[in-house]
C-alpha cells in the first residue's frame, strides 16, 4: 500500500515536472533548428543555433532591447528595494495607530488593476513630457517611475520585519547609532535573504513588464524585450527558429537571477509568510 | 548611511542614464528641424508595416528621391500594424508631437477614424498632389471635409487565386472559374475536395475579410453612407454575404487557421486550391518557386442573390499620411515626387515588389502589361488593374473594426444555428450602443 | 544604577515622539509614490469615466457611459470570460499548488530539489515569451496536437486557438502552467515553518494523512492560501499579455478579457478614453467586492 502510494507520488511529480519543462525543451530545441524544421515538428536539436543568433542580431536590434530592459529592471529593483524596505521597516518598527491606517489604505492600491489607471497615468506622463521631457513619454524613466513602489513589496517587507529580532536595535541604540544608522547597519545586513527574495520578485516583474512599456514607449530605440518578442511573434513571415532564439536569450537573465539566488529566495519567502 | 546613500545615488544615476537616451533622441529631432532652415540634413521618419511590401516600396521611393535630394535623410521604421495604430493613438492623445513620425502608413479602413478624431494632427496635401490623379475609390477614405490628407498607395483589388493543377485533377479548367458566383465556387470546391482531398480555401474565424470583400463587391458596407450609422440589419448585401459564408463553411471545404503565418503556410505547402484575397498576396504566393506555372488569378466571384454585386472588390490597401509636425513640407515634397506623381517609380514597384499603385497614369506603363511566367504567362497586373477600375466606391467610415468585432461574434451564433435576422438585428443593436 | 534607569526613561519618552516622526520619514517616500502613481490616477479615471468622445474631443456626458456599460454586450462577454477564468483557473491552480507542495515537503522524497526547481521553472519566463511559445505549441497543426495524435489520445486535431471553447481551455492551461509553481513556493515556505511535532502527535493519535492534511495543514496555511488566492484573483482580473499574444481575444471575443477590451477601446478602435475608463472602473468595483468576500469567507471559519 505504502509502496503503491510512493510510486503514485513519483509518477505524479514526474508528470508535473515534464509538463513544466516541456515548453522549455521545445523552445531550446527549436532555437537550434530552421524555421521549416520547427513547423514540421522536429523534436531533435539541430545545428542551426548560431545561424539563428546571427540572423537575430543582424535583422533586429535585440542588443538595444536587452540593454533597455536591463537598465529598466536594475534601476527599478534597486530603487524599489530601498524605498519599500524603508517603508516596511517604518511601518513595523515605529508602529502607531495612524500608520496602521495608512498601511491598510496603501494595501488597497494592490486591488487597483493596472488597466484602470493606465490611461490617466499615460496622460500624466504626457503632461510631464512638456515640462520635463527627460522623464515623460517615451523615456525609460517613464517606464520605471510608476512601477517602482508596489504595496505588495511594502507588505512583504513589513511581514518579514515581524521576524526581525528587535533587541538588535536596542543594542545598536546603546552603541549610539542614529535611527537611519540602525536601519543601514543593523537591519539591512540581517535581512539579506528578504532583500534577495524581494529583489528576485521585482526584477522578474520588471523584466517581464509589457503593457505599460507598450503604451509609454514609442520610438524603436527605446523598445524593451517583451515588446520585441511580441512584435516578432506577430510578424508577417515569422522565422520560428529565430523567434525561439530570441525568447531563449530573453529568458536567460531572469533564469540566472533565480538560480543564483534560489536559496535566498526560498529562505526570504519563508520569513515573509510566517 | 554611506551604503544607503551610495545605493540611492547609484539608482538615480541609472535613472538619469535611462532618461539621457531620450534626450539624445529629442536632440537629434531638433537638429533635424533646425537643419531644414540652416540647410543642413533634414530627417524624415516613416512608420510602416510589412517588410516585403510597404517597407520595400518605401525603400524604393527613398532611393529614387535620394538621387536628387541628398540633403534629406529618410528613416523607415518597421512596426506591426497594430503597434502603429496604438502608438498613433497614444501619441496623438498625449498632446506631444515628439514621438510622432513625419509620414505614416494607415490602412484605408481606419483612415477616417484618425482624420476625424484628430483633425489638426494631419497635414493637408492639396498643394502637393492632385486627388483626381488617383483611383476614385481611394479618395473617400483618404480625404476629410473636402481636403486631401492621404497619398493613395496600393490597390487592395481582390482576385481569386487558383491552383490550375488541382482544378485539372478534379476535371475543371481555369475557364470554369472565370466570372462565377460564390454558389458555383462552392460546387467546384466540393468536387476538388472529393477528388484531391485538398480544401478550397483557408478562413480565420476572427477575420471577416471575406465578408468585407463580398459586400464591397455589391457597393455596400457595415455603415450607412454617412460613415457613422451602423447598417447591419436589413442590409441585403450583408445578408447574402452571411448566407454565402455559412454555405462555404458548411460545405466542408475550409481549412481553419488562426493567424497570418498559417494562412501563408497553407497555400505555400499546397494545402488549399484557392485564395480569395487582395493582390498584395502575390509576393507570398510567388515565394514558393516550385509552384510556378500552377497558379492563375481569376475575377472575384459575385454574390448570387445580389444584383449589384460585380466581379471586382477590394481588401485592405493603405495610403501615406503626413503628420502635422515639424518637417511636414519636406515630407510632403518627398511623397509628391515619388508616390504622388512618378509613373516610372510605379513601374519599378510592379516589377520588383508586385505592388500595384492607384495612380491612374501608371497603368499605361510597360510593366503593367507584362506577362508573368509564374502565372503561366497571364498578364496579371493588367487584369488586376482593369478590375481596380470597377471596384465599387464605398465609405468605410470610422468604425470598420469595431463593427467587425461584433459581427465576428454574431457570425459564430449564426453558424451555430441562430436565425440570420436575429443575428443581424442583435449586431445592429450592439453596434448602435457601442458606436457614438 | 537608579540614575541610569531614570535617565533612560526620560530619554525613552522623548524618543517616542521623535521615533514617531522618524517613522513617518521612513514611510514617506513610499506613501507619496503610491499616492501619485495609484490613487491620483484612480481619481482621474473617475473623472474621465464621465466623459466620452473620440480622440482628443472629450465632452462631459454624465452617467451616460455607465448606462452604456449595461447594454454593452462585448463588455458582458469580457466580464463572463474573465469570471470563467477566475472560477475555473484559480481554484484548480491553488489546489494543484497545495498538493504539489505537500508532496514536495515530504522528507523521504528523493530529488526534491529537482522537482521543486522544475515545477517553479515556468515562473521565470516572461508572460509575453511563454504566450508566444504556447501560441505555437497549441496551433491546430502545432506540437501538442501532433503529440496527442501520435499517442492516439485524439483522432482529429483539436482547434485549441480557433474554437471558442478550446480557446478558453488553452488560456486556462497557459495561466495554470505559468503560476502553479510560483504559488507552490509560497506554500512550501509556509509548510517548512510548521513544527513537525504537531504531525507526530497527530500520527500517534491515529490521524490519517488526509485527516492531517485537512486538520492541520490547511488551517495552518489559511493566511497564505488567502493571500495567494487574492493575488491570483487580482492577477486573473488583470489578464492581458496571454490573451493578446495567444488568441488576440478570439475567436469572436471568446477569450477577450476586460483589460484587453479596455486596451481595444483606447487603442484599437477609434479611441474613446472616457468609456475605457468607465469599463476599467467596473473592475475596481468587482475586485473590491471579491476581496471583501474572500476576507469574509476566511474570517467566518475562524
Amino acid at each position: 500500500m505504502n509502496k503503491l502510494k510512493t510510486t503514485g507520488t513519483y509518477i505524479f511529480l514526474i508528470l508535473a515536472a515534464f509538463i513544466s519543462i516541456f515548453p522549455f525543451l521545445w523552445m531550446l530545441i527549436s532555437a537550434t533548428n530552421t524555421s521549416a524544421d520547427v513547423t514540421k515538428g522536429k523534436l531533435i536539436p539541430g545545428s542551426y543555433f548560431f545561424d539563428n543568433i546571427s540572423n537575430l542580431f543582424s535583422s533586429i536590434d535585440i542588443g538595444t532591447a536587452l540593454l533597455n530592459s536591463a537598465k529598466v529592471s536594475i534601476t527599478t529593483t534597486l530603487l524599489s528595494l530601498v524605498i519599500a524596505s524603508l517603508a516596511g521597516y517604518g511601518f513595523e518598527i515605529y508602529r502607531s495607530k495612524a500608520k496602521d491606517v495608512v498601511f491598510s489604505i496603501l494595501l488597497l492600491s494592490m486591488m487597483i488593476p493596472f488597466a484602470a489607471i493606465m490611461i490617466p497615468l499615460f496622460q500624466m506622463f504626457a503632461k510631464l513630457s512638456s515640462v520635463a521631457p527627460a522623464i515623460g513619454i517615451d523615456t525609460l524613466s517613464g517606464v520605471i517611475l510608476p512601477t517602482v513602489v508596489t504595496a505588495f513589496l511594502i507588505f512583504f517587507f513589513r511581514q518579514s520585519t515581524k521576524m526581525f529580532p528587535k533587541e538588535l536595535l536596542e543594542a545598536g541604540r546603546i552603541d549610539g547609532l542614529s535611527e537611519l544608522g540602525l536601519f543601514i547597519r543593523v537591519y539591512a545586513p540581517t535581512m539579506k535573504t528578504t532583500y534577495a527574495a524581494a529583489g528576485i520578485i521585482t526584477f522578474m516583474a520588471s523584466w517581464n513588464n509589457y503593457l505599460w512599456p507598450l503604451i509609454v514607449l514609442q520610438s524603436p530605440e527605446n523598445q524593451t524585450i517583451p515588446m520585441l518578442i511580441s512584435q516578432l511573434g506577430s510578424s508577417y513571415s515569422p522565422d520560428y527558429g529565430m523567434i525561439m532564439t530570441a525568447i531563449v536569450i530573453s529568458t536567460i537573465p531572469t533564469a540566472l537571477v533565480f538560480f543564483f539566488m534560489q536559496k535566498h529566495f526560498v529562505a526570504g519567502m519563508t520569513g515573509s509568510v510566517k | 548611511m554611506k551604503k544607503l546613500l551610495t545605493i540611492l545615488l547609484a539608482s538615480f544615476m541609472l535613472l538619469t542614464a535611462c532618461s539621457s537616451n531620450s534626450d539624445k533622441s529629442t536632440n537629434t529631432s531638433n537638429e533635424g528641424t533646425n537643419g531644414g532652415s540652416t540647410g543642413k540634413k533634414q530627417e524624415i521618419t516613416v512608420w510602416a508595416w510589412d517588410k516585403a511590401f510597404n517597407i520595400a516600396a518605401m525603400e524604393t521611393a527613398k532611393g529614387i528621391y535620394a538621387q536628387k535630394n541628398a540633403d534629406v535623410t529618410i528613416n523607415v521604421i518597421e512596426n506591426a500594424q497594430d503597434d502603429i495604430i496604438q502608438k498613433l493613438n497614444a501619441g496623438l492623445n498625449s498632446g506631444t508631437t515628439k514621438t510622432l513620425p513625419n509620414i505614416v502608413l494607415i490602412e484605408d479602413y481606419r483612415a477616417q477614424s484618425f482624420l476625424q478624431a484628430y483633425p489638426d494632427s494631419f497635414f493637408a496635401l492639396d498643394e502637393f498632389i492632385n486627388a483626381a490623379d488617383f483611383a476614385d475609390y481611394k479618395i473617400g477614405p483618404t480625404s476629410f471635409e473636402g481636403k486631401q490628407y492621404g497619398v493613395p498607395f496600393d490597390s487592395g483589388v481582390a482576385g481569386l487565386y487558383v491552383r490550375t493543377d488541382y482544378l485539372q485533377e478534379a476535371g475543371y479548367t481555369v475557364d470554369d472559374l472565370q466570372d462565377v458566383t460564390w454558389d458555383e465556387y462552392i460546387e467546384i470546391g466540393k468536387a476538388i475536395k472529393e477528388k484531391t482531398g485538398k480544401d478550397m480555401l483557408t478562413q480565420d474565424p476572427n477575420d471577416l475579410g471575406l465578408i468585407r470583400m463580398m459586400i464591397q463587391s455589391a457597393g455596400a458596407w457595415y455603415l450607412q453612407e454617412d460613415g457613422k450609422t451602423p447598417f447591419i440589419a436589413n442590409n441585403a448585401a450583408l445578408e447574402d454575404a452571411f448566407n454565402t459564408y455559412k454555405n462555404i463553411m458548411d460545405a466542408n471545404i475550409v481549412k481553419v487557421i488562426s493567424d497570418w503565418s498559417q494562412f501563408v503556410g497553407a497555400f505555400n505547402s499546397g494545402d488549399v486550391a484557392s485564395i480569395p484575397t487582395g493582390n498584395w498576396i502575390t509576393a507570398s504566393v510567388k515565394a514558393e518557386a516550385e509552384q510556378s506555372g500552377k497558379w492563375a488569378i481569376v475575377p472575384f466571384p459575385t454574390l448570387a442573390n445580389t444584383a449589384s454585386s460585380v466581379h471586382a472588390s477590394n481588401l485592405g490597401g493603405s495610403s501615406w499620411y503626413v503628420m502635422n509636425v515639424d518637417g511636414k513640407e519636406a515630407a510632403a515634397d518627398f511623397l509628391k515626387e515619388t508616390f504622388g506623381s512618378n509613373v516610372d517609380f510605379y513601374q519599378t514597384l510592379v516589377t520588383e515588389i508586385g505592388a500595384i499603385g492607384t495612380l491612374k497614369a501608371a497603368a499605361q506603363g510597360e510593366a503593367y502589361t507584362a506577362p508573368d511566367e509564374f502565372f503561366n504567362g497571364q498578364t496579371t497586373i493588367a487584369d488586376l488593374a482593369s478590375w481596380t477600375e470597377q471596384i465599387p466606391n464605398v465609405n468605410y467610415g470610422m468604425h470598420t473594426y469595431a463593427v467587425e468585432d461584433i459581427l465576428v461574434v454574431e457570425m459564430q451564433n449564426f453558424m451555430n444555428g441562430t436565425e440570420l435576422e436575429t443575428v443581424l438585428n442583435n449586431a445592429q443593436t450592439q453596434a448602435e450602443t457601442q458606436i457614438r | 544604577m537608579k540614575t541610569e534607569v531614570r535617565r533612560t526613561s526620560i530619554r525613552g519618552s522623548s524618543i517616542r515622539t521623535k521615533a514617531n516622526l522618524t517613522g513617518w520619514l521612513f514611510i514617506s517616500l513610499a506613501v507619496i509614490m503610491i499616492v501619485i502613481f495609484y490613487f491620483y490616477p484612480m481619481l482621474q479615471a473617475l473623472l474621465l469615466s464621465f466623459k466620452s468622445g473620440t480622440g482628443m474631443n472629450l465632452d462631459y456626458v454624465g452617467i451616460d457611459n455607465y448606462k452604456r456599460l449595461f447594454s454593452d454586450k462585448t463588455f458582458t462577454t469580457a466580464l463572463t470570460n474573465t469570471f470563467i477564468y477566475l472560477i475555473v483557473q484559480v481554484p484548480v491552480m491553488i489546489i494543484l499548488a497545495l498538493f504539489l507542495s505537500v508532496l514536495l515537503n515530504s522528507r523521504q522524497l528523493k530529488f526534491r530539489g529537482f522537482f521543486r526547481t522544475a515545477i517553479f521553472l515556468p515562473a521565470v519566463t516572461s508572460l509575453v515569451a511563454y504566450s508566444v511559445i504556447f501560441k505555437y505549441l497549441f496551433a491546430t497543426d502545432g506540437m501538442i496536437n501532433k503529440l496527442f495524435m501520435s499517442i492516439q489520445l485524439i483522432q482529429t486535431p483539436i482547434e485549441w486557438i480557433t474554437d471558442p471553447f478550446w480557446a478558453k481551455v488553452t488560456i486556462i492551461i497557459a495561466i495554470t502552467w505559468r503560476w502553479t509553481g510560483y504559488n507552490m513556493i509560497f506554500y512550501l515556505s509556509a509548510l517548512q515553518n510548521i513544527d513537525q511535532s504537531i504531525y507526530e502527535a497527530a500520527r500517534i493519535d491515529g490521524a490519517s494523512a488526509t485527516r492531517q492534511f485537512f486538520g492541520i495543514t490547511i488551517p495552518l496555511l489559511k493566511p497564505i492560501i488567502l493571500f495567494t488566492s487574492i493575488t491570483s484573483t487580482i492577477g486573473t482580473l488583470q489578464l492581458f499579455d496571454e490573451v493578446v499574444n495567444i488568441t488576440q481575444g478570439g475567436p469572436g471575443n471568446a477569450t477577450l478579457s476586460i483589460s484587453h477590451y479596455i486596451y481595444n477601446l483606447s487603442f484599437k478602435y477609434t479611441s474613446d478614453f472616457g468609456y475605457a475608463a468607465t469599463v476599467s472602473y467596473s473592475i475596481v468595483v468587482i475586485i473590491i467586492i471579491l476581496a471583501f468576500l474572500q476576507f469574509k469567507l476566511a474570517g467566518d471559519k475562524k
